[in-house]
């Protein structure tokens, strides 16, 4: 481990040490490589195909959002880019040759601020500028067949047939790639203070995701947020926070709330925390809350889904975490109208009819056009 | 988790492979028995072989008319307090099991975050709607409707029955795409599902 982190440390160091610029210009469109070409028209493709996609957010002030930060971090590159909310829970962005950027949604629910949101896009947009795409897509050709060779001229001088030279491409490439990212950390992270953005973000949103790894249930078993391509998470927010540290300094103590980011995240929690929820990843969904209750996301909203996680984790005593948690929900006075009716059906299966009725009454008050007002009317008149 | 491309890559590699595949089989119309889940199919349906769908249950039947993609009629009967309404053992993949005293709220919950698994975690954003009672026989259940937005692919639109006996779930879901299929047999599939109802298991 401590081996590793050397190494990352040893390989951080010997890119910082380099000056990471541009490659391109902005506006930039393919020579006449035909690879780049290609590389282009699928990604154009793809691009057509997200354009339809249901799972696109449209809502105009969250892609708004993103691409106002996305443009503020490109500066003469804005015009370059396209950018796509994609709903998915998990924590990702990622861009193509073309300008593609797609923003997950799990994205904006781990950020703390604005701040983080950009070190993610600042990465992104490197990403671009540096060609990394078709560099990748080079190098992987490249290695790839030289292994080819190598494997069936083996196969021919002594009938083995081994793919002992793909393999080794394979993990070349790996290495290529990691590198890939460490130089977008870098240049990244001078995008974002160029913008004016806090440059302690890039290594304080890694920090939080180590922290809700930590919490999953299953952690070294789930998919999602680290892979071979990536430096792990550890290394990668240890080298942000010292290069960081030794180039701007040290950060402001004290912890700003970001009226912006709460306010797209107080307006669309709803849907956000319900994909969340729907991933029965309880302890993560836990930590998650956690940060939302520090970083001042309304309490009602927070509370009511720590209702929602207790009820549906199911663990003994989690009924009455889930009732007391609706309840501080309620008593916010920005509880969702479903807040009322799971605290109704929770008090339904402790034997409370009275309170369940009562909560259930409330719930149809507030919410007289509720899809399930059969089921709610069906109790209200079984338990007179 | 077995989701739209699996099942694809599935019968590619069966063909490639020269496999005989597993067939359809028709499904006579009448009374028709999952174990102790009876119910009435109408003309039209097939029944898949287990072999496509390696994620169900053991006991569990999908049916379809036009392809499982398109359209599907899938049984789950008699699913024990602490199961889960697929058979995949990864812990890794967090799917949410069944207790016996689960309300109405949480089937329902139960199923969106069930079908968010078989589309593939990330690549669906599951909603239900219209939670209504149903009486399934002489037995108290519920229906309600679903949509999953999906990555790739068309909408879907689904219908779910479900009710509890002898703290086991029995749950059948009709799940389309959307537009078309999810109309093209609405009616038939909801007849299916609402003539469900317990009888006595059959003597093993």
């Amino acid at each position: 481990m401590l081996a590793a982190c050397l190494l990352a440390l040893l390989a951080f160091q010997s890119i910082a040490d380099e000056e990471i610029g541009h490659k391109i210009p902005p506006g930039y469109v393919p020579d006449d490589a035909r690879d780049e070409q290609g590389l282009w028209m699928e990604f154009e493709e793809a691009e057509r195909k997200l354009n339809q996609s249901a799972l696109l957010v449209r809502d105009a002030d969250i892609v708004n959002y993103i691409a106002q930060i996305t443009c503020r971090v490109a500066a003469n590159y804005c015009d370059d880019f396209r950018v796509y909310v994609v709903r998915n829970p998990n924590f990702n962005a990622s861009m193509t040759a073309t300008g593609m950027m797609q923003v997950w949604t799990g994205l904006i629910v781990r950020a703390q601020s604005t701040d983080e949101i950009a070190t993610v896009i600042a990465h992104e947009i490197a990403h671009y500028t540096r060609l990394h795409s078709l560099e990748g897509f080079r190098n992987l050709k490249g290695k790839m067949a030289r292994g080819s060779f190598f494997d069936l001229t083996l196969l021919a001088l002594t009938g083995v047939s081994v793919p002992v030279g793909q393999m080794t491409a394979m993990t070349s490439y790996l290495s290529f790639n990691r590198q890939q990212e460490t130089e977008a950390d870098l240049l990244g992270v001078r995008l974002l203070a160029n913008a004016g953005y806090d440059p302690h973000a890039s290594y304080r949103i890694w920090r939080k995701i180590i922290a809700e790894d930590e919490a999953a249930v299953a952690k070294s078993e789930e998919p999602g947020i680290f892979s071979n391509t990536h430096p792990a998470s550890e290394d990668r927010a240890n080298y942000l926070e010292t290069w960081v540290m030794a180039g701007f300094g040290p950060p402001d103590a004290e912890f700003v709330p970001d009226e912006a980011f709460l306010a797209i995240l107080n307006k669309h929690y709803l849907f956000l925390m319900e994909d969340q929820i729907d991933t029965n990843r309880f302890g993560r969904t836990q930590a998650l809350l956690e940060h939302h209750a520090q970083i001042g996301v309304e309490p009602s909203l927070v509370r009511y889904f720590y209702g929602e996680m207790f009820r549906q984790r199911g663990y003994e005593g989690d009924a009455e975490l889930a009732i007391a948690a609706y309840r501080h929900s309620i008593e916010g006075g920005a509880a969702p109208p479903e807040a009322y009716k799971n605290l109704g059906y929770l008090q339904l299966k402790a034997g409370d009819m009275e309170a369940a009725r009562q909560r259930f009454r409330e719930y149809l008050e507030i919410a007289p056009q509720a899809s399930d007002r059969a089921m709610i009317e069906f109790y209200l008149e079984e338990e007179q | 988790m077995m989701n739209n491309r699996n099942l694809i890559l599935l019968a590619m590699l069966a063909g490639i492979a020269g496999c005989t595949l597993p067939a359809y089989s028709l499904v006579s119309a009448g009374p028709y028995a999952i174990e102790d889940l009876q119910v009435q199919a109408g003309g039209g349906w097939n029944l898949s072989p287990a072999a496509f769908t390696p994620s169900a249950r053991a006991n569990a039947q999908t049916w379809t008319q036009d392809g499982p993609l398109l359209d599907r009629l899938v049984f789950i009967p008699g699913v024990p307090d602490g199961d889960a309404l697929l058979n995949v053992n990864e812990q890794s993949a967090a799917l949410p099991v069944f207790r016996k005293d689960m309300l109405p709220n949480e089937i329902e919950e139960l199923m969106e975050s069930t079908i968010v698994k078989v589309f593939g975690e990330g690549n669906a954003a599951v909603s239900t709607s219209n939670l209504r009672p149903q009486m399934f026989g002489d037995t108290r259940g519920v229906m309600f409707d679903m949509e999953a937005k999906v990555t790739d692919s068309p909408e879907y639109r689904g219908t779910v029955g479900a009710f509890v006996a002898n703290e086991k779930l029995y749950l059948m879901y009709y799940l389309a795409a959307e537009p078309y299929y999810y109309g093209k047999h609405e009616s038939a599939a909801k007849a299916v599902i609402e003539s469900a109802r317990l009888v006595a298991a059959a003597p093993e």
